[in-house]
């Protein structure tokens, strides 16, 4: 039963940006992680979106179907990390220069209010869809 | 026998029209935010031509404003005018998807409000109670 | 309000309905139209109760599209909740009407039968 319009695609977009957002809590923790389990310093990961056709009911046939959106891919950054003078640090190679991982904070902080301020426009779409469902109900009471 | 009740009334029938195209609105904004990070994306929107087509129908003085619009349906259409702000693609602004859905949803609350009391009036008419 | 005279428009067919037609002489029994069983003579042979029939029928109507309508929108087939409800009232309008007429049918036969007594 489709009975709040929308409601698909409005959760898909829910748990796409909540995905985003374990990413760049990841990125952000692992800011300073100069060896991961591979031995190398931690890569940053990039998420990307893709849409997905769903059909829609109810509509002429020429009408265009919904998208909804989906995480296509969680990519590495490829982006070389900075290099730091540190030859006291465990990490550092035999110059002296440790790798930070390619974590900017900065871009970090930005994509986190982007995908938070995202996240909640899809949660008022849905509380829209849930009063317009509950107002149809009281049609003629 | 019974039908003509309601179809002699067009403003009634015409927001029971309007309410398919105020729903279909709500999907297409839903997936306009949904989709405001998705590069490539185009936002969508229901069919200006819907209302234009209404509004010659009941020009017209049709006596079945039901019957005689039973075929023109809302549809979605890509918005290919909206200059694009990002450089994927993507032509969404989410300020004006909030906005519209502001807008949408007092236009769908007045339309549920007409067709509510077109009912509410003709019961009262048949039963002489509320 | 135009659905307030559209209702005014009824009672006319109704009102014609409920004349009473003569039979052999002016003293004998008054027949109504459609109420008693085949062979009557009166002027609208089976006129109230052949429009008994077609609301009873247009009622039924009704009621089946409502069905249909709800059926799509509990199966999933259609999300069109406010079409359902819509259709919902207005059946259920029309039943109503149904049976004030039936009310009122049976107030006026028993009220005849009050006079006759």
């Amino acid at each position: 039963m489709n009975l709040i319009s929308g409601i698909d695609v409005t959760a898909s977009a829910l748990n796409a940006q909540k995905t985003r957002l374990d990413i760049v809590a990841q990125n952000i923790a692992n800011a300073q992680t100069t060896r991961g389990p591979d031995g190398l310093p931690y890569q940053r990961k990039i998420v990307s979106f893709e849409t997905e056709l769903i059909r829609q009911t109810g509509t002429s046939a020429d009408s265009k179907p919904t998208q909804s959106v989906r995480v296509s891919s969680i990519q590495a950054d490829p982006t070389p990390g900075t290099r730091v003078y540190d030859p006291q640090h465990p990490d550092a190679s035999k110059d002296g220069y440790v790798t930070m991982p390619n974590v900017n904070m900065a871009y970090e902080m930005v994509d986190l209010m982007t995908a938070s301020r995202a996240y909640e426009a899809n949660l008022s779409v849905v509380k829209n869809a849930r009063q317009m469902a509950l107002k149809a109900l009281d049609i003629g009471k | 026998m019974v039908d003509p009740i309601f179809q002699s009334d067009n403003t009634y029938q015409l927001a029971r029209k309007m309410l398919d195209a105020s729903v279909l609105r709500q999907n297409a904004i839903a997936s306009n935010i949904a989709n405001a990070e998705t590069p490539g994306y185009r936002r969508v929107e229901v069919n200006t031509d819907f209302a234009t087509q209404l509004r010659a129908k009941l020009e017209s003085g049709t006596k079945d404003f039901a019957a005689d619009t039973a075929d023109i349906k809302p549809s979605l259409v890509e918005d290919r005018h909206s200059r694009s702000v990002r450089p994927d693609g993507n032509n969404v602004e989410i300020e004006r998807e909030m906005l519209d859905m502001n807008k949408n949803t007092v236009e769908y609350d007045y339309l549920t409000e007409v067709v509510s009391r077109n009912l509410k009036q003709l019961k009262l008419a048949i039963t002489g109670r509320a | 309000m135009a659905l307030i005279s559209s209702i005014g428009a009824y009672q006319n067919p109704l009102l014609s309905g409920l004349q009473p037609t003569r039979t052999d002489s002016p003293t004998g029994p008054v027949k109504l139209p459609g109420i008693s069983t085949g062979g009557t003579t009166g002027a609208q042979p089976g006129g109230f109760g052949k429009m008994v029939e077609n609301l009873i029928s247009s009622v039924d109507s009704k009621q089946n599209e409502a069905a249909s309508l709800t059926k799509d929108v509990l199966l999933g087939k259609n999300d069109q909740l406010h079409q359902s409800m819509i259709a919902m009232q207005e059946a259920g309008t029309a039943f109503q009407l149904m049976v004030e007429v039936r009310n009122k049918v049976v107030e006026s036969y028993q009220e005849l039968m009050r006079m006759q007594a």
